[in-house]
């Protein structure tokens, strides 16, 4: 995995509050291609909020987002997917009565890009590699869960991303589904996607990373490989509330 | 799509007997008809509008108003030829429609609905104040388009904009459009993270609604020759949606026909007095309880074989508002 | 200057009695999160449910009221539980197209139908008081007198009711959050049919302390539905406090208004337009009304 000496996607100092609360305060990271980071931190530390501004479902109040040096803070998240900033969401939000397919091929087209027969021929390639191939005639609000999340996962795929954000990709859901959707994005991170997951499953989330951030509070407290991360004690006290020296 | 499926046929079927209808009804009925087209214009391209794009708008006829109004004051108060006129008021319509459109980007659901009722009863009342323009609730007389005094030129004209307008309609939904609007429908939000700009696929929906609507009030005005503040009225937009409803909400074919049987039965019911819309009420409520989709769709599932299959019950279904 | 105190006390008594009818529509929205497009006609029907109990049965006029309220309350909870309550499943794919559509066809459904059992003629019930009070210049008849008092003691039943009784906080609950009242014991289900029949028995109590004052037609709900909608737009949907401000200002507005601007087809026509240009700059401004709940969802 080749990286570049200038990250292509990077944020700096973005912060976003709602009234007094401070969701995101003051956070800065950079992305290599190819990378594959995990994004953790107890709740309400502001990773969702932190995926809703980077890739435009919320505008943040300062801060630069840079996608291929283009800032893109604010931009409204239709321009971000058009860009290659895709994302899943922890509840899988799919185009409940209308066809996989269908669902598959709104994000190939939304740019006017591409033509709808070389869209379908992707999707299909997309279902294939899901294992999701005998369902492309089904409507989506008839699939099971685990395959609504794999389908979420595909119509991500079909925006050709150069940033997959997956959020909570591992919820809720069984051990069997859990090393597919293991499996899935390591094969995607060695076809070169760059991928950020978000999760609680620590256990999850180190079979896959290298490198990963903790947020707490609002702030990225730590950033760097997964050991040397779980053993900082800001990261221990983060979770557990317990101050590491009396 | 090799052979016609029932619903083509039923709707060539139709198509058929409307333009026979002149040739074997008396006046009587070729007036209704041609009034009836004005409804259908209005029920389908609202179908579209709230169906299929989910915006519920309650200005639908207040589009119309604004069409009919326009092309006639042009006429009368600025000398414009007629082409010109209706130009104008056609393209009146699709700015003031981008921008309701615009306007209601945030809405949703009754703010909405609340949204475009308060702005069709401005709209509606602004006409009734300003009667020394408008003629106020005298009306305001519309030259006719034909020499004569027959209706059936109005009749074939009122058909032709129908077929014009679900065919463009229908035109338009089987690109992308379609597919985004759907898409929108479904979940905003997941159509904007998978690329789609909504908001300009919003506004499009308005203006290319609006400018039908406008259409259909020009029409309006011609044939019936005179036109008053009470096209615009409340009760008017119920009438629509009641159409739309019972037809078919996210069928275009589906509203027109609700329209055209909603309208005959309300003239062939007019004996019976205000009962007619005691019953128009009553199947309102039953059909949105029984067949949300309207009535037609109905019927055409029982001509074909189903191509969804049941839906699996799914361990992860939300229940709304969850 | 006596003017403007008649034409202000007329509009403060229209603006208690829309305060009145809009309570009730904004008590449904928070805790069904439904607007009932169908308000108008309850406030209608209550009025000639009122009616027919005083000149049919002879009931004193008050009493009509009562039976009035009481009357279409049983109605909201008849006609909750048959057409609103299948939203709350999985039947229903499109609720907010449902809710509005089915609520809009009972509008339909009973204005008709007052056309054609009640007929278009106005009717008015005798007056809850004959005469009128005099205080120096002014003049307020009896009947906006008693129908002002009622309203105030129903709006104030109303919010103590909600703040004070079980059963009211048990329906705030439900506005706020209905998974948390359900963990804690409250049936949502029942809070809607109450909270609707409530709302109904609201309007229609309205209508009935209207009828003896400007007399009662089946349309007499059209524009009383559109200004309880610009009252819960203005004063925040889900507000009773709101409602009852807005309704008060609007009502002020209204009545000076009409007495105010010179050309009287005029002055009509825009002091009602007025009132639908205040809900849409609201709903462009401040979405939440003026002392909406930020927090209640839009869903």
């Amino acid at each position: 995995m080749a990286k570049d000496s200038a990250p292509f996607f990077s944020v700096d100092a973005l912060s976003k509050h709602f009234g007094g609360v401070h969701a995101v305060e003051d956070l800065s990271f950079g992305l290599a291609r190819g990378e594959i980071v995990g994004l953790i931190g107890p709740n309400g530390s502001g990773k969702t909020t932190t995926i809703n501004m980077v890739t435009g479902a919320l505008k943040p109040n300062s801060g630069a987002i840079l996608v291929e040096d283009h800032d893109m803070a604010g931009a409204p998240a239709h321009r971000f997917a058009q860009r290659g900033v895709a994302r899943t969401f922890q509840v899988p939000r799919l185009f409940r009565r209308m066809p996989v397919m269908e669902n598959l091929i709104v994000p190939a087209l939304s740019d006017y890009g591409e033509r709808r027969g070389s869209a379908e021929e992707r999707a299909h390639g997309v279902l294939q590699f899901l294992k999701l191939g005998h369902l492309s005639g089904q409507y989506a609000r008839a699939l099971s869960g685990g395959q609504q999340k794999l389908l979420e996962l595909g119509r991500a795929l079909m925006l050709r991303p150069q940033l997959l954000l997956l959020d909570e990709p591992f919820a809720g859901v069984h051990p069997r589904l859990l090393e597919q959707i293991i499996d899935h994005i390591k094969s995607l991170n060695r076809d070169g996607h760059t991928i950020v997951v978000v999760d609680h499953n620590l256990e999850a989330i180190q079979s896959v990373v290298t490198r990963v951030m903790v947020m707490a509070r609002g702030r990225k407290i730590a950033d760097g490989g997964v050991a040397e991360v779980l053993r900082n004690p800001d990261v221990v006290r983060a979770y557990t509330g317990t101050r590491a020296n009396r | 799509m090799m052979r016609p499926s029932v619903a083509q046929w039923t709707q060539g079927l139709l198509l058929a007997l409307a333009l026979l209808l002149p040739l074997v009804s008396g006046p009587y009925w070729i007036h209704v008809g041609a009034i009836a087209w004005y409804y259908a214009l209005l029920a389908a391209s609202w179908a579209l509008l709230a169906g299929y794009a989910g915006q519920f708008s309650f200005a639908h006829v207040a589009f119309a108003a604004l069409g009919g109004y326009a092309s006639a004051l042009c006429i009368e108060l600025l000398a414009f030829p007629l082409p010109l006129a209706i130009l104008t008021a056609v393209l009146l319509a699709a700015v003031v429609g981008a921008l309701i459109g615009a306007l209601v980007l945030r809405l949703s659901g009754p703010y909405l609905a609340l949204f475009t009722l308060a702005i069709s009863e401005i709209f509606r009342l602004v006409l009734v104040a300003e009667e020394d323009i408008t003629r106020g609730m005298q009306g305001l007389s519309v030259p006719s388009l034909f020499s004569g005094n027959s209706d059936v030129p109005y009749y074939y004209l009122g058909l032709g904009l129908v077929v014009l307008a679900v065919g463009a309609m229908n035109g338009l939904l089987a690109t992308r459009v379609g597919l985004f609007l759907r898409a929108i429908r479904e979940d905003e939000g997941a159509a904007r993270a998978s690329g789609v700009d909504t908001t300009r696929y919003k506004i499009l929906v308005f203006v290319v609604t609006s400018v039908i609507a406008a259409i259909a009030g020009i029409y309006y005005g011609h044939f019936i020759g005179i036109l008053t503040p009470n096209m615009a009225i409340l009760p008017e937009m119920g009438l629509v949606i009641a159409m739309a409803v019972i037809g078919g909400i996210e069928s275009l074919p589906g509203s027109v026909i609700g329209a055209v049987v909603v309208f005959l039965l309300s003239e062939s019911l007019r004996s019976y007095g205000e009962w007619r819309f005691v019953l128009m009420g009553l199947v309102l409520i039953l059909v949105q309880r029984f067949a949300q989709n309207g009535l037609f769709p109905m019927l055409e599932q029982l001509g074909h074989r189903r191509k969804e299959p049941l839906p699996a019950v799914s361990a992860m279904e939300e229940p709304r508002g969850g | 200057m006596s003017y403007f105190l008649l034409l202000a006390i007329n509009g403060l008594v229209i603006g208690l009695i829309f305060a009145l009818v809009a309570s009730g529509l904004t008590l449904v929205f928070s805790v069904l999160k439904v607007v009932n497009f169908g308000h108008g006609s309850l406030y209608m029907l209550g009025g000639y449910a009122s009616y027919y109990l005083i000149t049919a049965l002879g009931l004193p006029s008050l009493v009509g009221v009562a039976g009035a309220m009481i009357a279409l309350f049983v109605f909201g909870v008849v006609f909750e539980r048959l057409v609103i309550a299948p939203m709350y499943t999985d039947k229903v794919e499109r609720k907010d197209e449902y809710a509005i559509i089915v609520t809009f066809g009972l509008t339909i459904l009973l204005t008709n139908l007052g056309l054609v059992v009640f007929g278009p003629f106005a009717k008015s019930p005798p007056s809850f008081m004959t005469g009128a009070l005099i205080l120096g210049p002014l003049i307020l008849p009896y009947d906006r007198l008693i129908a002002a008092i009622v309203a105030v003691v129903l709006l104030v039943g109303l919010t103590v009711f909600l703040k004070r009784t079980a059963l009211g906080q048990a329906l705030d609950a439900v506005s706020q959050s209905r998974e948390s009242a359900a963990v804690i014991g409250i049936d949502p289900r029942r809070m809607y049919t109450v909270a609707f029949g409530l709302g109904s028995a609201l309007a229609g109590g309205a209508g009935a302390l209207i009828a003896p004052i400007f007399a009662q037609s089946p349309s007499m709900g059209d524009l009383p539905a559109v200004q309880a909608f610009i009252i819960i737009v203005l004063g925040g949907m889900g507000s009773v406090g709101g409602s009852i401000a807005g309704g008060i200002l609007l009502g002020l507005v209204q009545g000076l208004g009409v007495g105010y601007l010179p050309d009287p087809n005029r002055a009509l026509a825009y002091t009602q337009a007025f009132g639908a240009l205040l809900l849409v700059v609201t709903l462009l401004v401040r979405p939440t009304g003026l002392f909406g709940r930020s927090h209640l969802r839009l869903e």
